[in-house]
């Protein structure tokens, strides 16, 4: 496996974790728009790295 | 022109997850957020600042007649300017303002937070003639500002001293 792979992986992984960690925490404090906008960029996140990692060819 | 549309694809994935950060610090975690802790008898109960959010929950305390409750409210001030109101707790019941706790200002710097104690003397407001059949209720009203803060006291019920019958 390529190396940059492999730091691909921990980058992807490393910043789910940190969005993972601040959802827990603030979340809660959140204002109803705020939600629904983090809720929007998180689908737009996954979408436009699906469409990257296509265009890769993977 | 494939490379510098599948590069678009990564920027727009990296500004979604720094939007996704931004938010979770400009609305989440940036503002004023306060913190109360309620010790009655035994137990000390905190109320977090999230638990304000939620407007249909109340919070009880049940407390025994003649006994003191002890409050600990703290602002903490996440902005990046000093933030400064005024505090007044009183006791209501029945929407009547029954007694004046507490009534001072409050100024809390850029990132710092602050601490007001005070005690309440349930013997303070006790009617005269309390009945172990009869409930009561009061609501402590904790005032910051335009900001306020209700936390219901329930009375437990009054024992009667009975005599010790003759011998």
């Amino acid at each position: 496996m390529k190396f940059e792979y492999v730091l691909y992986g921990f980058g992807i992984l490393l910043c789910l974790s940190g969005i993972g960690y601040l959802a827990a925490e603030y979340v809660k404090y959140l204002s109803e728009a705020g939600r629904l906008v983090s809720l929007l960029l998180t689908v737009g996140m996954f979408a436009f790295l699906g469409k990257y990692f296509e265009s890769l060819g993977w | 022109m494939a490379t510098k549309r599948r590069n678009i694809f990564l920027y727009l994935t990296i500004a979604c997850f720094i939007g996704i950060i931004a938010i979770f610090i400009f609305d989440g975690y940036l503002g004023i957020y306060d913190t109360l802790k309620v010790t009655a008898g035994e137990r000390e109960e905190t109320i977090e600042p999230d638990f304000w959010v939620r407007e249909r929950w109340v919070w009880s305390v049940g407390v025994n007649w003649e006994e003191k409750v002890i409050f600990s409210y703290e602002v903490d001030n996440r902005q990046f300017s000093s933030y400064s109101a005024d505090v007044e707790v009183s006791v209501w019941r029945s929407q009547e303002k029954i007694l004046d706790l507490l009534s001072q200002s409050l100024e809390v710097a850029a990132f710092d937070e602050e601490k007001i104690d005070w005690v309440l003397d349930t013997g303070e407001f006790k009617p005269e003639e309390v009945t172990p059949e009869q409930r009561y209720e009061y609501t402590v009203l904790i005032k910051r500002g335009e900001v306020e803060r209700r936390i219901i006291l329930y009375m437990n019920p009054y024992i009667y001293k009975v005599p010790a019958p003759p011998r």
